[in-house]
């Protein structure tokens, strides 16, 4: 950072000053294209609105400066101004975009609509704004060209060290948590939609603060700055010199726009061309960028390994009721998938819901862990209904859902992962790396029991099949639930893994006084460790009792054995 | 009355126009930024008609072939490596998309040009004076739409497409080769891309970058419908609806961001837009 500093305030020395103008350009540029890539290559978030935060910055200075001349106060004043639009902008935007259930696309449609608006305001503007022309000529802050190369570079600068501090952190781990599955975050308790639109507006505010300088030092402003297109050059910079990298967006942003000033003269549309085709030839054979070519021969480094701890125990769960289920609907269109679905579970209780395919079982699960789901009816955790409530309120009364398929962040570390997970309780920090991971005790009885303890720094993609499923329960156990669902926790699993299952949930429920309500297909396993048993069939309570009660059940018999048997 | 016709219409242009993107959508899953360019294929496939001095009439099936010949070749070298990484897929049709936007530039430069249209002249209906070509292309909408459902629901080719749409990996399964459904597909919708290009260039001019604005209208109304004919014949008519009224009432500036932000907002409220949830 410092040598980067350091370049920045000698270059200009070196430099003639046409290139000094058109780096100072690419800088500016270089700091929208960094949001880009922690948008975009961190947390999954293709934007193509960064260019349109940049112009509003840019025309808040020529605006201001064109109506009421230039001093220190208007600067300032148009540098909030600035700031103010884009974020507001950005928060209607990221408002728009990170609703629930919206796809990857859905959202990069949005930020696409955004530029559009944007220039068509401009054009609408009429004079004010300068329409298809722009403005140029305003009062700019006086100072020479060299000046504004070091302002823009130490801008680039101070924005890069940020973000690389940014995404080295805890945070950052979180961020890349999103991207690889937001709904399993959801179901942490993260308020992802909130993290996003938060990290949207912060985007936002940067390259609306570039756009100032960019204003400042060229004293002219197009809407050309802000269209989707110059928001698709952001991304196509990015993905050359390598998202997920900082440095190879800054170095496409560099590279490509200053080389495009030189070489438009002499080549017309050629250069634009070779950029088009060396653009799809890095998506199909690269999708590293440029700059992974680079890394080929360079030995990884090994991952950051934090050391484990015990958190400080919880309060003391109390016995009694912890689930509560009453007159539960749902309905697909006209079909009734689960009919008026009553019953209640208390701490300490082993609960199989059993039932053959289609009876509802999983859908039972997603209504009691996520308050929009069901039709009708009442769900109570903990003596408290949740209402509509999302996913990661629901998780913040005491709910933790295991998926039927391992839901695990398949980039990242073990360690990383229960980081993730304990971000609800621990909020997690912004600026560095914490040495140590804190687990309740249960979650840390399932990392040593599995061997996870030992293999902390390696990335779960190269997990065992069983080993992702403990590592999923432990990281739901780092939540600290008082109600656990598990869906389907022994599927594909040896015998073996399910006997050491069976036996750690049947000690979570007796010494840790844990609410489990599981859905599982093999009666055996069922036996041997429910203390209750409740069978669903075609969206209705069959039966709620005991195991041997539902063993010798009549009822039970036909419905598996299906209605020929009668 | 004219209003109407003015609805009708603009309607008709846009389902043209994303006709192609549909198909290309239904399919691969991907919205192909290419489509703008492959439109201004068809716009310059027109002007060589044109300078030709042949009958305008055969620049619709020229722009076809050209759309169709530039969209295999597309499919072929670029999108079949990356039917695994979508969001890749797209941005490589930007790419695609930028390289035949300036291969067009060198070839034709940048200036604005005309190609002659078909039909001109007005026509009278119900008291009304109206441009004979708007009104051939809600016949062009109808037409083509109707071919196409011929071909989804008449023929084997239709029938294994419609298997890849529901559901690709099953498809797969029972021995259907869905990378010739995406090839043709691919080719299919770029050349009814190129023929919407042709179509559209006697109500403006023919220039590199006459595709990009058509493109987000298209993207949108796509978006809007799944992947259903009739969900976007509904879609157009709405969107359409809603840029003719916001520019004769409001203001013409406003009338150009109609549409997207309108399906914006269409599509916060209801992700599934027109299609049947």
């Amino acid at each position: 950072m410092l040598a980067g500093a350091l370049a920045v305030l000698v270059a200009p020395l070196l430099l003639d000053t046409y290139s000094v103008n058109v780096l100072t350009r690419s800088l500016l540029l270089a700091v929208a294209a960094v949001t880009v890539d922690l948008l975009w290559g961190y947390t999954g978030i293709l934007s193509f609105a960064q260019a349109a935060f940049l112009a509003i910055g840019a025309y808040a200075l020529a605006l201001v400066s064109s109506n009421l001349g230039f001093s220190a106060a208007t600067g300032l004043f148009a540098l909030l101004l600035g700031l103010g639009a884009a974020g507001l902008a950005a928060l209607l935007v990221g408002w728009l975009a990170f609703s629930y259930g919206a796809s990857p696309l859905y959202v990069s449609t949005i930020t696409l609509v955004f530029p559009i608006v944007f220039v068509q305001l401009i054009f609408a503007g009429g004079n004010f704004t300068g329409s298809s022309s722009g403005l140029s000529g305003f009062d700019v802050p006086e100072l020479d060209t060299e000046s504004w190369f070091r302002v823009a570079g130490l801008l680039l600068v101070a924005v890069t060290a940020l973000t690389v501090t940014l995404v080295r952190s805890d945070f950052g781990r979180l961020l890349v948590a999103m991207r690889e599955n937001d709904v399993r975050c959801q179901f942490l308790g993260i308020p992802t939609a909130r993290l996003k639109v938060l990290l949207f507006v912060a985007c936002a505010l940067v390259c609306a603060g570039a756009g100032w300088v960019y204003a400042a030092a060229t004293a002219v402003v197009a809407p050309e700055l802000g269209n989707f297109v110059s928001g698709t050059e952001l991304v196509i910079y990015t993905a050359l010199g390598g998202r997920a990298t900082i440095a190879g967006p800054i170095l496409g942003a560099v590279s490509i726009d200053a080389v495009s000033n030189y070489l438009n003269g002499a080549l017309p549309f050629l250069w634009a061309l070779i950029v088009g085709l060396v653009f799809v030839v890095v998506i199909v054979a690269l999708p590293g960028g440029l700059l992974s070519l680079l890394r080929l021969g360079r030995v990884r480094q090994p991952r950051f390994v934090p050391r484990l701890v015990e958190a400080p125990a919880a309060t003391p769960r109390r016995d009694g009721t912890v689930l509560r289920v009453e007159a539960l609907d749902k309905r697909f269109g006209s079909l009734q998938v689960l009919n008026s679905v009553a019953f209640t579970a208390h701490a300490g209780d082993l609960l199989s819901l059993i039932g053959p395919n289609g009876a509802g079982k999983t859908t039972l699960m997603r209504c009691i862990a996520d308050g929009r789901e069901r039709s009708a009816g009442l769900v109570e955790i903990g003596g408290q209904s949740i209402r509509r409530m999302p996913p990661h309120r629901c998780t913040a009364l005491g709910v933790g859902r295991k998926f039927q398929t391992a839901a695990v962040f398949e980039t990242m570390t073990v360690a990383e992962c229960l980081r993730v997970a304990r971000s609800r309780v621990e909020r997690p920090s912004l600026f560095r790396r914490t040495p140590t991971i804190a687990l309740p005790e249960a979650a840390l009885e399932v990392v040593q029991a599995t061997g996870l303890a030992d293999r902390l720094g390696v990335e779960t993609r190269q997990l065992s099949h069983g080993e992702k499923q403990s590592l999923e329960l432990a990281m739901v156990l780092a939540l600290e639930p008082t109600l656990l669902l598990l869906d389907e926790p022994t599927a594909g699993l040896t015998k073996q893994e399910r006997q050491r299952i069976g036996a750690l949930l049947a000690d979570l429920a007796q010494r840790h006084r844990l609410c489990i309500v599981l859905v599982e297909h093999d009666l055996d396993f069922v036996r041997s460790i429910s203390s209750r048993v409740i069978v669903l069939h075609q969206g209705a309570v069959v039966l709620d009792g005991a195991v041997e009660e539902a063993v010798q059940s009549e009822t039970v018999r036909t419905i598996y054995a299906g209605a020929a048997h009668v | 009355m004219s209003l109407l016709l003015d609805i009708v219409t603009t309607a008709a242009i846009l389902y043209v126009v994303a006709l192609g993107l549909l198909i290309v959508f239904g399919v691969m899953g991907i919205i192909s930024f290419a489509h703008g360019a492959m439109l201004t294929v068809g716009g310059y496939a027109a002007l060589l008609v044109t300078w030709a001095g042949w009958n305008p009439w055969v620049s619709l099936p020229a722009a076809a072939v050209a759309g169709l010949l530039a969209g295999a070749a597309m499919e072929r070298t670029v999108l079949r490596p990356l039917y695994r990484r979508p969001l890749d897929a797209i941005l490589a049709t930007w790419g695609l998309g930028i390289v035949i936007g300036q291969v067009i530039t060198l070839a034709f430069g940048r200036q604005v040009q005309f190609a002659q249209s078909p039909l001109s002249g007005a026509a009278v209906i119900l008291g009304a004076t109206y441009s004979q070509y708007r009104l051939l292309l809600v016949g062009v909408a109808v037409l083509l739409a109707g071919a196409i459902a011929l071909v989804l629901h008449g023929t084997r080719l239709g029938l294994v497409t419609r298997a890849v749409i529901a559901n690709e990996n099953l498809a797969q399964s029972l021995g259907v080769n869905s990378a010739r459904v995406r090839f043709a597909s691919f080719s299919l919708g770029s050349a009814l891309a190129s023929l919407a290009g042709a179509l559209v260039v006697p109500l403006s001019s023919v220039d590199p970058n006459m595709g990009v604005p058509w493109l987000v209208g298209a993207f949108m109304l796509v978006l809007l419908s799944g992947s259903s004919l009739v969900s976007m014949a509904a879609a157009a008519v709405v969107l359409g609806a809603a840029q003719v009224l916001v520019s004769t009432y409001l203001n013409a500036v406003l009338g150009g961001m109609t549409i997207a932000v309108l399906a914006a907002v269409i599509l916060r409220v209801r992700p599934t837009g027109f299609a049947r949830a």
